[in-house]
């Protein structure tokens, strides 16, 4: 009996040291940090605003466990709990980063689309101005030509928005001016059908 | 059985209890209805968009809110000793409560928002309908360039984000287009402000009444054409013979600075010569003396003063006519009637009769008025 105590003895004691030793997982704390670091450069603060602020909260939550167990005396010291927070906070931050990239590229796509939608607004009505004759009904063609200078100025408006990768604006902004080029083309279609057959003037001067 | 069996029986039944009551104590047990209550906060602080709109207080809820959860999901506290208070219900119950808060108070300012951003969409597409109907009233639209067009995407802009319910970007939107409507009050103000000046007014008034008297002391036909009004007045002997409606340039509402603006003289001229059928393509034309030389004067001196780009020319031909194609109604710089009143007209009409163009003949003009009520407006809003 004395023989497998002491036997047994520096085994238990060592185990008591190994327990007394624990230390914060910290690689699976950095891999964590590192994804929801990540999910937050993709955008996902921005197209996936709920899960991102989740995310947070677990990593905070994960870090607050972490500071508790520091607080300890060394023996009673246990990361389990704190590293299980990590592994999942990493695996959601992973998933969040997809998700964000995923809705980024949607919404790029979609301000792309409209973008497009809005450029062939204005070129068709820019071929319309092209095609009125420059007669002497200029009223309406002077101003609408002011209309589609400013029009097309505008569709650097979309552009720059896309740089900025601010989608929402950018759909936002093509959307006006698709809507606008077609109100525009209506009313050049409009001034066209008054002028009709007529010829264009021979008149100068003035 | 004894007496004393029996008494251990009940000893032991009462044990029984008591350890059963003591165990059930200790569990600890988090009411589900009340995880719901919270859960279903959360996803209206979604749905209210409190993520993007206050992400501090969402962050705020979201970090008690996810320990917490972990924890009831997982058996850390199932258990704890009779005499230890239920924690985590505590907990629960105040997020419940400060969530509730939080929800209340986004929901609150979530309708402000939302009326607040309604109300300043619908008064700035008032605003543009109003500009817009009052700048074609006068023909001034040709004065703002693109500045029209800017406006109405800004609006259109700040519909579609109120659509989208982003009613943040919905007010900044609008309110954007309220100050570009604001500018373009100002540079009407600016470049017509002329016809609400009485010094002008004057002027002009006296410019129709030198026509006025010479058509009195020579004996002749003169004529005078208000360009606010769009009226051309013929007298003989003094006397007001008729009025017609005109058509302007399609800049005619503008002081003619150079060839090719489109716009309309103001002036004292002379009628050159008066063209008939197949000498003019307008049906009938009375050609004036532009540029004469007050015109060139100040000709010389907007080019000196960088009024006028260098390389433009003073213009001419600028004539009362009719209308070459009923179609094609519409004229570059000169004073346009229909055919049957320009006939007669031409046929009253003597060569070298004076011709008065002027902006107005009165303070209460239309484009007085129409400016006067875009201050106005613009001043409400």
């Amino acid at each position: 009996m004395n023989i497998t105590i002491n036997r047994l003895a520096p085994l238990m004691l060592g185990a008591i040291l190994l327990a007394g030793c624990a230390k914060p997982p910290a690689e699976q704390i950095d891999a964590a940090e590192k994804a929801v670091k990540e999910a937050q450069m993709s955008g996902a603060a921005t197209y996936t605003a709920q899960e991102y602020a989740k995310l947070e909260a677990s990593l905070t939550a994960m870090k607050k466990e972490v500071t508790d167990q520091d607080g300890k005396f060394a023996l009673f010291r246990d990361y389990g709990k704190a590293e299980q927070l990590a592994t999942s906070a990493k695996a959601d931050g992973e998933r969040v980063k997809a998700d964000a990239v995923k809705k980024k590229e949607e919404a790029k796509a979609g301000a792309l689309q409209a973008q497009q939608v809005a450029k062939e607004a204005v070129k068709s009505t820019v071929e319309l101005v092209a095609s009125a004759p420059v007669g002497k009904d200029r009223a309406a063609l002077e101003a609408i030509k002011n209309d589609v200078e400013a029009l097309k100025a505008s569709l650097n408006q979309i552009q720059l928005a896309i740089d900025k990768e601010d989608y929402p604006a950018a759909q936002a902004q093509a959307k006006a001016i698709h809507d606008k080029g077609q109100a525009v083309s209506a009313e050049l279609q409009n001034a066209l059908a008054k002028v009709g057959k007529g010829k264009p003037s021979a008149h100068k001067k003035k | 059985m004894t007496v004393f069996s029996v008494r251990n029986g009940l000893i032991a039944l009462a044990r029984g209890f008591f350890l059963a009551g003591a165990f059930s104590a200790c569990v600890q047990v988090v009411p589900p209805e009340l995880v719901s209550a919270i859960d279903r906060i959360d996803q209206q602080l979604v749905a209210l968009k409190a993520p993007e709109i206050a992400p501090e207080e969402y962050a705020r809820f979201v970090r008690q809110w996810v320990p917490l959860r972990a924890r009831v999901q997982s058996d850390d506290d199932l258990v704890r000793w009779p005499w230890e208070t239920n924690e985590l219900e505590t907990e629960l119950r105040r997020l419940h409560e400060e969530g509730g808060s939080t929800l209340a108070k986004l929901h609150g300012e979530r309708q402000a928002q939302q009326h607040r951003a309604q109300l300043n969409v619908l008064r700035v597409e008032e605003r543009l309908r109003a500009l817009s109907s009052q700048i074609d009233a006068i023909d001034g639209r040709i004065v703002l360039g693109g500045k029209p067009v800017q406006t109405d995407l800004l609006v259109k802009q700040a519909r579609s984000f109120y659509d989208q319910h982003d009613y943040q970007r919905s007010i900044e939107a609008a309110d954007l287009a309220g100050k570009a409507l604001h500018v373009q009050s100002a540079l009407l103000a600016r470049e017509l402000g002329r016809y609400a000046d009485e010094q002008h007014i004057r002027s002009w008034q006296a410019m129709a009444q030198q026509a006025i008297d010479w058509s009195r002391t020579h004996r002749s036909t003169a004529i005078v054409v208000s360009k606010a009004e769009r009226i051309l007045t013929l007298y003989k002997n003094g006397n007001k013979v008729v009025s017609y409606p005109v058509r302007l340039g399609f800049n005619g509402i503008r002081e003619k600075q150079f060839q090719g603006d489109g716009a309309t003289p103001e002036g004292r001229y002379r009628i050159t010569d008066k063209r008939g059928a197949g000498r003019t393509q307008f049906y009938r034309a009375l050609v004036l003396d532009y540029p004469n030389q007050d015109d060139r004067r100040r000709f010389v001196q907007g080019k000196k003063v960088g009024r006028i780009p260098a390389a433009k020319q003073i213009g001419g031909q600028i004539e009362i006519h009719g209308v070459e194609n009923e179609l094609m109604a519409q004229t570059l710089g000169c004073v346009m009637l229909d055919n049957v009143q320009m006939r007669a007209l031409f046929e009253r009409v003597e060569p070298g009769s004076v011709v008065s163009i002027v902006g107005a003949l009165t303070g209460r003009n239309a484009v007085a008025t129409a400016l006067a009520q875009l201050g106005a407006h613009g001043e409400e809003t």
